[in-house]
């Protein structure tokens, strides 16, 4: 799908929010953030730590980024996407880490995965880049929460089938065998294509 | 520091610790450039060839002037800053001195700054403690066994396009992650050959 | 030429300021940061060494029962039951593992094992920090090599299972396990 210009004046706020829960979401549309998406989606509240970090990073590095996007020159842009978005999320991990500690070891590995999620560096081109601060904020929570909803999505069936489980409760009954293999690389990458199909076919037919 | 021999984590990182098929990184790239044969076999040598020379330089920036500094915090933004200006760096030159490079090689240039594999090699190196022979095989290695994967899927793509009719919501993204399970599956069947 | 100076000046002024606030954030949080983790590491020795403690007087409790001692590049714990607990530091699949380990005085047997960092992945490499999976090192050998079987495969008194779907991790935890207990063993 090919990202347009956006006319933001025409934009009510409303729609700019929702635009990244379902027409340009991001994993559906843009193929951004599958890493993470299929690491760590084994587990229910992996998922829901991962969606919740991921959309607070992108909230805040999507207002800064927009907030500078006059000064930055367009040759290393990329570069600066980068470095805004690593610095924040470090500093913020520093202050967790401080602070906060038992949020922090909660989070702690998906930090690095956070930095080089793809969807923070293509919003921050597609649209932080383009648009004013407050419009910026509105398309980073609607593209987080549509990436949370997919990762949620993805536990649903994952947690259940391969550890039997959800958020730690069994309710699997007892003849169940755990499928080991959707709890690893492999069944993520057929799941996620499963929903890919069902999804974009769906798409397609509403367009 | 760690006394693993260099041709086995070279190995290792080919095969059994493919970084495309068992670390799952680098996955934006590998679903969008794998469409033709062609621009994957351009991609994975502009990958190899990134890849080993950012971690030959951030490597003795790390451990003769970061640790000695006490500077270790620093390291992610040295390394994506290094990354940026080696491929700026590389892009300039290909364009004055390697003019019939540019369409096989030099487009692909600006997609590698943002492929989480050049930064992630990097951070591994740092973390296992490698020496600087043992990163030159690490890095070396992990872009190759990329290259590999993304070449290994633009080939069954194309393929599977001549003979295959995908149903219209699996085409694209979805019928590549599905071949991407069974590559994965397939990449199992090295683990243990190699004790890293 | 002018534009190649503007943006070398914006690379170096970004820069700075990257640099700046990591390095700020760092020296503010360094003490408070410090102190958890001296925290941590010591109510884990309390924990392996099986000394009972409160969130309180844990402190004051570690310096009246433990004896620390500089070996080599290691520090070791020492109980006053002459068991001894060591850190366990290196590279996992994703980021470094650490832990307590202490054995008993035989010097040969596990008494008991606490991960204090790991980044593994969560559910199945990050098991390696449960206390479900931890506990079944108690009284193992560990001289001279602990040996990780197939999951549910341990017979012998050196056998530890490894986590299904976490084979790297449990590689990594055997590894780094020998090498240190190893490393400890020979210092004492």
């Amino acid at each position: 799908m090919i990202n347009q210009q956006v006319d933001t004046k025409q934009k009510s706020w409303l729609k700019v929010m929702t635009m990244g829960m379902w027409n340009d979401h991001p994993i559906f549309c843009m193929v951004l953030g599958i890493c993470s998406a299929l690491a760590i989606t084994n587990r229910m509240d992996n998922a829901i730590a991962m969606g919740a970090g991921v959309t607070f990073c992108l909230v805040f590095s999507s207002f800064f980024i927009s907030l500078f996007r006059n000064v930055i020159p367009a040759r290393v842009r990329m570069l600066a996407y980068m470095v805004t978005i690593a610095t924040f999320v470090i500093c913020t991990d520093r202050f967790l880490k401080a602070y906060f500690p038992p949020i922090s070891a909660a989070m702690g590995p998906y930090v690095g995965l956070i930095i080089t999620n793809c969807i923070l560096m293509g919003r921050a081109e597609a649209f932080a880049s383009k648009s004013n601060p407050w419009l910026s904020v509105l398309d980073a929570f609607g593209c987080g929460i549509g990436y949370s909803f997919i990762l949620i999505l993805m536990a649903l069936i994952r947690e259940p089938m391969g550890f039997g489980t959800i958020l730690g409760q069994r309710i699997m009954p007892q003849f169940w065998t755990n499928w080991v293999i959707l709890t690893i690389a492999p069944g993520a990458f057929f799941l996620l294509g499963v929903y890919l199909w069902i999804l974009r076919t769906l798409a397609r037919k509403t367009e | 520091m760690n006394t693993t021999n260099p041709l086995i984590i070279f190995l290792a990182s080919i095969f059994t610790h493919n970084i495309a098929l068992v670390y799952i990184l680098g996955m934006c790239p590998f679903i969008v450039i794998s469409r033709n044969y062609k621009s994957a076999v351009g991609m994975g040598a502009a990958v190899i060839f990134v890849v080993t020379l950012t971690a030959m330089i951030n490597w003795p920036i790390y451990w003769l002037l970061l640790v000695p500094l006490h500077s270790e915090i620093l390291s992610f933004l040295i390394f994506i800053i290094v990354i940026a200006a080696t491929v700026q760096f590389l892009e300039m030159v290909i364009e004055r001195f390697f003019p019939p490079l540019q369409s096989s090689f030099g487009i692909f240039l600006p997609l590698i700054t943002v492929n989480c594999i050049v930064l992630a090699v990097s951070l591994f190196m740092v973390l296992r403690n490698y020496s600087f022979i043992q990163t030159v095989a690490y890095s070396a290695g992990t872009a190759i066994g990329w290259a590999l994967a993304i070449i290994l899927m633009a080939s069954i793509k194309e393929k599977l396009s001549l003979i295959g009719d995908i149903p219209s919501g699996l085409r694209g993204p979805g019928i590549t992650m599905i071949i991407a399970g069974i590559m994965a599956l397939a990449f199992m069947g090295f683990a243990g050959i190699i004790t890293l | 030429m002018k534009s190649a100076l503007k943006i070398l000046i914006f690379c170096i002024a970004m820069g700075t300021c990257s640099g700046a606030l990591l390095v700020g954030i760092n020296t503010l949080t360094a003490t408070r940061i410090d102190r958890h983790e001296e925290l941590k590491l010591k109510t884990a020795v309390l924990d392996v060494l099986l000394i009972p403690y409160t969130e309180d007087n844990a402190l004051d409790i570690f310096k009246a029962n433990v004896e620390t001692m500089n070996k080599g590049n290691m520090m070791i714990y020492k109980g006053k039951d002459q068991a001894v607990a060591f850190e366990f530091k290196g590279p996992g699949v994703w980021g470094a593992i650490s832990g307590i380990i202490s054995l008993n005085p035989d010097q040969k047997t596990i008494r008991n094992l606490k991960i204090l960092h790991q980044e593994e992945t969560p559910g199945l490499g990050g098991r390696i920090a449960e206390s479900d999976y931890l506990k079944q090192f108690k009284n193992k050998d560990a001289v001279p090599r602990l040996v990780f079987t197939p999951p549910g495969k341990a017979r012998a008194n050196n056998e530890i299972d490894t986590i299904t779907g976490a084979t790297y991790s449990s590689k990594a935890l055997e590894k780094l396990l020998n090498t240190t207990i190893k490393d400890a063993v020979g210092l004492l």
